[in-house]
Parts: structure tokens; C-alpha cells; sequence
């Protein structure tokens, strides 16, 4: 029962702080300027992409719909989206700590596994909420103001064209491997939020641990080769897998594993850090 | 029947290479309120926060209830209602808000009537939905207390409740705690580096140092009246004439301190005989201040 108060009471903690609605905001102003962006000057933009085509292909119908301009959006926004996760999960441990509160906490019968695994509850129904405003306002909005229609994606395999009817579950199926992914951000700042005292430091780790690991991946050098696979940054993208023709599934489902277990150990390394920490602040 | 509700026995804690408490021994009965005196630094925290679980020991035995704490934490925690340092809360959130969310892991949550009730029963009646950012030291201490005393435990832990109140708010401490102890029969936990506070609040004491329980007892025994360490101050001429005077009279311990004061121990009720004969003797009296032995050397162990 006091897990369940306990899960509550993080869920309302986040909120009613002001700083939970930066993410929800920055999404809504972010999309916002892409969608205004893609109404005043959207054609430009696709004719630039589809020149390369047209010698050999010639496009029929709407080209920039929703389901085009949802998926720009995926594309732009999702490497600001876990710093706006982190901002809210990096500071659920570090920031009682910084307050004063957790000693508070501390002193009541609730167990350390108990309170860290309502925040790792809270952190994740967040991050769920955020995926959600991002499906929302990407899905919903973009195909409000550009209407249906067949998607067009360019992969490093060529160009996939995917029917309207045959694009909604992708879209169901990317947000969740995006949450998983996110969720991963947000199991990692929690972790990291458990060793800290601090409200910032977290947060500016869980980015500089991110920027390190994209880093590593984008440098396609062949001594990282082995490591590469094992980083959660490089299956953060799995979401546009689903966007291929036919659906690697295989390669998903490993993606979604390496996810899994990175979730697993961050929660691990979390109890095992915060039942062991004096608290003395 | 003497029931046990605390006891530490040999408890040492370090951090890093700094040793916060060693050898630390303590007896807390049921209804005691029970002072835990010393300096800045001495310890007193560090035994409080080890006695919450906040901080874990390096050794020793700690019992609450007569369990062992490191096996029946929550147990024991249900049971306890604590204010450690200062309070601090949830800035963002009204002091209605900031109890409920306590109140809720305690392990018996409030209901909004309660809450209001104890909200009223600490002074803080008509606040109970403005955030605590806009809060004062003093109403934030209140607050603290509500939040300690919610959920109706059994003991209660006082880490320098006074602290940074006014002298207002220190009296209204001091009465809370003697109305919780005399209608209530709750034990209660009480630490201070100021000795009258403690006198004044506490039956039982420990004094703690350089995270060692130097004295332990009933604080009637320990702050002994009957027995005082006198000081006279008078003329420097006239220091041998008083102490000619002084060897009439049962006292023992007799010394000079400078030119124009002596000092030495004696009982209480002899101290306005003394007075009347050195001014009969011609001896000028400047002051005449007394100390019991504790409060010296308490005083002593703060200034070293």
C-alpha cells in the first residue's frame, strides 16, 4: 500500500513542479515552428528531396501529408526529446537530496527499493506522456492540417513508399520502441540522479553520456566496432525501422533487448547505489 | 516497569577518514525526554541519523522498541515521527499538500480533517493552501512539527527543534514538548548545544563529544545543585582577608583566580551566610557567581 501512495505521490510531485510542463511546451513550440515551417514553405522543401527522382519516377498525389510531415517531425525532434526527459527524471533523487526532502522521506517506513522504484514508475509514466504529446501533436495535428496519404521514406536502401492504410500500426508500433528508448534516458538520469546531490549534475551527465556514446557511433571507426552494437545510443533510432519495407523485425527485437537490458541494469545499479548512500544532507 | 524504547549500544560511524561518532551508548525509557547535549559537531546528528536509518553504522547496536532496527526498520519507523535539522519541504506545493504527501508513506495516512486539525494544533490555521515558498523559519519549524507528529508515534526526534526560531517561538517549542510529554506520555528525543534548554525540557540526558557519550543520566543527578562551584570577586587588597574569612565556613577546592577572585566548591545555602560575614569583615564583594559542576564543564568542552 505505501508503494502504491508512494507512486502517487511522485506522479503528483511532477505534476504540480513547474519545470514537468518545460517538455510539454518545448515539444508543442517545437512542432509548432516545423508545422508553420511545412505550410509556408513545405513544397521546397520535398521538391529539393524529390529532384533526385523525378528523371526516373514520376509522383502522383499529395507527397507532403501528414503522414510525411509526422514523420519529418519524428526525425527533427527526437534528439531534443531526451534532454526534456532528463530535465524532469535526472533531478527525482538528486533534487530531493538538494532539498532537503529525502532525508524527510527517509525517516518513514517506505523502504530505498520502495521510493526508487515509484520514481523509476513515475519517471517512465512522464516519459510515456511525453511520447504521447509527440505522437499527438505529430500524428494528429500533422495529418489535421496536411491530410492523409501514402508515406514516403528515404533509407539508406533507397526510397520506400508505404499505402496510407499501411502506415498507422507502424506508427503505434515506432512510438513504443521510442518510449523504450526514452525510457532508457530516463532509467539512466535516475541512476545517475541516485549519486548525486546536486539538482544539475545529473541531467548534464545523462547528456554528456549520450553526446559521448553518439559520438562513438557516428565515428564509424572499425576499433569501435565491437562496443558499438552494445550502446543504447545506437538502438535509439530503432523506431524508424518500422518504416522500412519489409519490417526488420529480427533486427528490432534485438534493438529493443540491448534497450531491456540497459533498463534492467540502470534500476539495478540504483538499488544497489541508493541503499547503500548515508543520507547527510 | 522500566520500558526501553532506544538503545544504542557502541555505535561508530566514519566518514572518510573523520570518526562522526565512536563508542556511543544510550538508554531512552518510555515517557523520558530524553537530551542529547554537545557542541557543534559532536555527534548528535550523526546518532539521530543513524537511529532513523538514514545513516548506516559502522558498528554498534541500535534497538528501538526493543527490536532491532537494521531488521524491522519499518516497523520501528511507523512508530517514530522525526524532524531532523531543518525542515525542508516541497517549496512548490501548499503545506496542506506537503503533509498528505508525507502522511501517505507513513504507514497510517491522514485524513483532510486530520490534517487541518494538525495544521490548527501548530498555529498554522488559515495557511494550509499557501505554498510553503512563502513560509518563515518559524512557520516552516511548525509545519515540521505537524509533519512529525501526524501520524500520532510513539517517540519523537527533535534534531535542535529551537534553531533559528525567535524567542517567542523557542518558548512555544518548549511548551509543545512538555504538553506532548505531560498529556500525551510520549517519548521524546530532544538534541541542544544549550544546556538551560535542555535542563529545562529534558528528565534524562546524554552529553556527546567528539562522538562519545561522555555523561549519561537523570538530569537532576547530573546538574546536582547541592554542590556548586562558587566565584567571588572582590578587591585585590582584600583577597587574603576573604579568604581568612572563607576558612570559616565548609568548602573545599579553594583557589585564587588573578589578583581579586576566588573560587571554590560549596554548598548552596551557605552562599548568603558567606556574603553577610565578608561584608561584615570589610571585604567588597563585586560579584558572587555560581556554577554547577556539569554547566562548567560543559561550558569548558564547548570553549576548548
Amino acid at each position: 500500500m505505501i508503494f502504491f501512495h508512494s507512486t502517487r505521490n511522485e506522479l503528483i510531485k511532477i505534476a504540480l513542479k513547474p519545470r514537468s510542463y518545460l517538455g510539454l511546451a518545448a515539444i508543442t513550440g517545437l512542432v509548432g515552428i516545423i508545422l508553420f515551417a511545412l505550410v509556408a514553405d513545405g513544397m521546397t522543401v520535398i521538391s529539393f528531396v524529390t529532384a533526385s527522382f523525378e528523371q526516373t519516377l514520376r509522383f502522383e498525389g499529395k507527397v507532403l501529408n501528414g503522414n510525411l510531415v509526422a514523420f519529418i517531425i519524428l526525425q527533427m525532434l527526437i534528439v531534443q526529446i531526451p534532454l526534456l526527459v532528463a530535465l524532469v527524471t535526472g533531478d527525482l533523487i538528486s533534487g530531493e537530496a538538494a532539498m532537503g526532502t529525502l532525508r524527510m522521506l527517509m525517516t518513514k517506513p517506505i523502504t530505498r527499493t520502495q521510493l526508487l522504484i515509484s520514481k523509476f514508475l513515475a519517471g517512465g509514466i512522464y516519459t510515456f506522456l511525453i511520447v504521447l504529446w509527440l505522437g499527438v501533436m505529430a500524428v494528429g495535428i500533422g495529418r489535421y492540417l496536411f491530410g492523409p496519404g501514402d508515406l514516403m521514406v528515404l533509407n539508406s536502401d533507397g526510397l520506400v513508399i508505404l499505402q496510407e492504410g499501411d502506415i498507422m500500426w507502424r506508427y503505434m508500433c515506432a512510438f513504443c520502441v521510442a518510449f523504450l528508448a526514452l525510457f532508457t534516458i530516463s532509467s539512466l538520469s535516475i541512476c545517475l540522479s541516485c549519486f548525486s546531490d546536486n539538482s544539475i549534475g545529473p541531467i548534464v551527465a545523462t547528456m554528456a553520456i549520450i553526446l559521448f556514446f553518439t559520438i562513438i557511433n557516428a565515428l564509424d571507426v572499425p576499433v569501435f566496432d565491437p562496443i558499438s552494437p552494445l550502446l543504447f545510443t545506437t538502438h535509439m533510432a530503432a523506431w524508424r525501422s518500422f518504416f522500412e519495407d519489409p519490417v526488420p523485425w529480427q533486427q528490432i527485437k534485438q534493438s529493443s533487448l540491448v534497450l531491456i537490458v540497459h533498463n534492467i541494469l540502470f534500476i539495478g545499479i540504483s538499488i544497489f547505489t541508493f541503499n547503500r548512500k548515508d543520507i547527510t544532507v | 516497569m522500566i520500558d526501553s524504547i532506544i538503545s544504542i549500544q557502541q555505535l561508530a560511524k566514519k566518514f572518510g577518514s573523520f570518526q562522526a561518532v565512536n563508542d556511543i551508548n544510550i538508554q531512552v525509557n518510555r515517557g523520558d525526554v530524553y537530551g542529547f547535549l554537545g557542541p557543534n559537531g559532536a555527534g548528535k546528528s550523526t546518532t539521530m541519523r543513524c537511529m532513523l536509518s538514514l545513516i548506516k553504522p559502522d558498528a554498534g547496536k541500535i534497538s528501538l522498541f526493543g527490536l532491532p532496527l537494521s531488521s524491522n526498520r519499518s516497523a520501528i519507523l511507523r512508530q517514530v515521527g522525526s524532524l531532523i535539522e531543518k525542515p525542508d519541504f516541497y517549496k512548490y506545493l501548499s503545506a496542506y499538500r506537503n503533509l498528505d504527501l508525507f502522511s501517505r508513506i507513513s504507514g497510517a495516512p491522514s485524513s483532510k480533517k486530520e490534517i487541518y486539525q494538525m495544521l490548527d494544533f501548530v498555529g498554522l490555521s488559515g495557511r494550509e493552501k499557501d505554498q510553503v515558498s512563502g513560509f518563515s523559519h518559524g512557520m516552516r519549524q511548525r509545519l515540521g512539527i505537524a509533519q512529525t507528529l501526524l501520524h500520532n508515534p510513539d517517540l519523537i526526534v527533535l534534531d535542535e527543534p529551537t534553531t533559528g526560531l525567535d524567542p517567542q517561538g523557542i518558548i512555544d517549542m518548549r511548551h509543545l514538548i512538555l504538553r506532548l510529554k505531560n498529556e500525551q506520555n510520549k517519548t521524546i528525543i530532544f538534541s541542544s548545544h544549550n544546556l538551560s534548554e535542555v535542563e529545562i525540557i529534558c528528565n534524562r540526558m546524554v552529553i556527546i563529544h567528539q562522538g562519545k557519550s561522555i555523561v549519561e543520566g537523570n538530569v537532576k543527578d547530573l546538574l546536582n545543585e547541592e554542590d556548586q562551584i562558587i566565584r567571588i570577586q572582590t578587591h585585590a587588597d582584600s583577597l587574603a582577608k576573604g579568604l581568612n574569612v572563607l576558612s570559616h565556613f565548609p568548602q573545599t577546592n579553594v583557589r585564587t583566580i588573578g589578583s581579586d577572585t576566588i573560587e571554590f566548591n560549596m554548598q548552596k545555602e551557605q552562599i548568603p551566610a558567606l556574603n553577610i560575614q565578608l561584608v561584615a569583615a570589610g571585604v567588597p564583594v563585586y560579584s558572587i557567581e555560581s556554577k554547577r559542576k556539569l554547566e562548567d564543564y560543559f561550558i569548558n568542552l564547548i570553549a576548548s
